[in-house]
């Protein structure tokens, strides 16, 4: 579903190289999480499959389309398929929870404005926040906040989701309810890309586990592996320090 | 008693004599109208300004335009307002017959426009960039985003530098005597030279822009409260 070939990624005309040559396949219904220590890439990676950032070289290719060549349109199709959440929710402060979830189908013209209400209301009902309809981001904690990104998100239908640190920015109170959101969803079949630091997450809900350093992805394994029976010191080493 | 009656007689003098008060009120709706006008325009202007800057700046587009805009902006905001409009109307019109009060508004609406894009650009850069990333991450194109998520939060945190603006756009109207354009300040001007008689004409004068400003703040004032209901915590 989605392929990368020798992704690269550099700042300051290649003087700070951040992805350094990554080539790798995800098929759909896998859930990928990718861990790794801060400033190794993973979020600029995971920035690089939808195109919010620009790679400096390399191939990605989603369903076969090679999205680096596609224009301004097929990449603006090919994001409606390839749902984002954000570390800091980025919900819309001015729009209710409500038109939050409908804007984009509404706008977009995938759905009336009533079909997309509807459509909200279920979303609001799976997320667990059916009363919160008609209040704005700011009256909503942090949990309820990224719930409705989610919420948000699955909108629009989306073959992926890709997940950039969903739970760093909340309060620890807060982490369960986001997380257990997503496990709901993986349960459900979505294909998944989550950059995260929950190592609990990763152990649970992961097909796959990758660790990315310096750039790079050092090892990748099913989580029981991947956790028991790390290959690399540098995996090591990580995980003798978050577990 | 006798400041009292030579008091009235002075008011008398000034404004009813003549029908003098009529050279305040012809002056204020030309007043108005200027700056209605011309708040239209430099709305307009401003806006569109703003959002070809901003384009430019976020996505490096639209490079020719972003060259005019920049000589407008640079052109407008460094010479007087006065002699801009002394220009409009002497220089770029002066062989056109084109009514005085229009080439006031196409001056004034200039004038204000270049304010008003720096003040809206200013609004749209101090828009997290999480917001454009939200909505491009859903597949809005670049106009929808600017037109549905960053515009709308943008026009609220600048809606009251925009209010100053007309504020002192509507003041600044006051200079449309240099064309002969016989505005509240002009008129007020009139009624003294036929008098020989200065400060009630100008105090009157001082008094109408006054409450005029003062109901327009009220106004921007009401229109923020609502606006800020989202903000609620």
């Amino acid at each position: 579903m989605i392929e990368i070939k020798n992704l690269c990624k550099s700042f300051d005309n290649g003087e700070l190289t951040v992805l350094n040559g990554i080539t790798e396949t995800i098929e759909k219904g896998e859930k990928v999480v990718i861990i790794g220590p801060s400033g190794s890439g993973k979020s600029t990676f995971l920035r690089c499959i939808n195109l919010m950032g620009r790679p400096t070289s390399g191939e990605i290719f989603i369903n076969g389309t090679d999205i680096l060549s596609a224009s301004e349109k097929e990449v603006n199709l090919l994001r409606q398929r390839v749902g984002m959440v954000f570390q800091h929710f980025n919900l819309f402060p001015h729009l209710t929870i409500r038109e939050n979830i409908t804007l984009a189908p509404v706008k977009l013209k995938l759905m009336t404005k009533e079909e997309a209400d509807k459509r909200a209301g279920e979303l609001l009902i799976k997320v667990g926040l059916s009363d919160k309809a008609d209040s704005y981001p700011a009256q909503l904690s942090g949990g309820q906040k990224q719930r409705i990104a989610i919420a948000r998100a699955l909108a629009m239908n989306p073959e992926v989701i890709l997940f950039d640190e969903p739970t760093s920015a909340l309060d620890p109170e807060m982490v369960g309810e986001v997380l257990q959101l997503m496990k709901e969803l993986a349960d459900d079949g979505m294909t998944m890309i989550v950059v995260t630091h929950e190592m609990g997450f990763a152990k649970e809900v992961a097909s796959r586990v990758m660790f990315m350093a310096d750039g790079v992805i050092v090892e990748q394994a099913p989580p029981e592996e991947f956790f028991r029976n790390p290959k690399s010191d540098r995996l090591k080493e990580f995980l003798s320090k978050v577990l | 008693m006798e400041f009292l009656t030579e008091f009235k007689d002075k008011l008398y003098e000034t404004f009813i004599v003549d029908n003098r008060w009529k050279e305040l009120t012809n002056g204020l709706k030309t007043t108005l109208l200027i700056t209605f006008l011309a708040v239209l325009m430099g709305m307009v202007l401003g806006f569109l300004v703003a959002i070809i800057r901003s384009t430019h700046d976020k996505t490096g587009k639209l490079k020719f335009l972003n060259v005019i805009s920049k000589v407008y902006l640079t052109v407008i905001r460094g010479t007087p307002v006065v002699v801009q409009l002394l220009v409009f109307y002497f220089v770029i019109f002066a062989t056109v017959d084109i009514n005085k009060i229009l080439v006031a508004v196409i001056a004034f609406g200039l004038n204000s426009g270049a304010y008003v894009a720096e003040i809206v650009r200013s609004g749209i850069m101090s828009i997290d960039n999480g917001q454009f990333e939200a909505g491009a991450s859903l597949g809005l194109s670049y106009p929808k985003i600017m037109m549905y998520i960053i515009l709308p939060q943008a026009f609220k945190n600048v809606l009251p530098s925009l209010a100053n603006e007309c504020i002192v756009l509507l003041k600044e109207t006051s200079v449309a005597g240099y064309i002969a354009i016989q505005d509240l300040t002009k008129g007020g001007d009139i009624i003294r030279s036929a008098t020989y008689e200065a400060f009630l004409p100008l105090i009157a004068v001082a008094l109408i822009y006054l409450v005029m400003v003062m109901i327009l703040t009220s106004l921007v004032t009401k229109l923020e409260r609502r606006l800020g209901k989202n903000d609620r915590n």
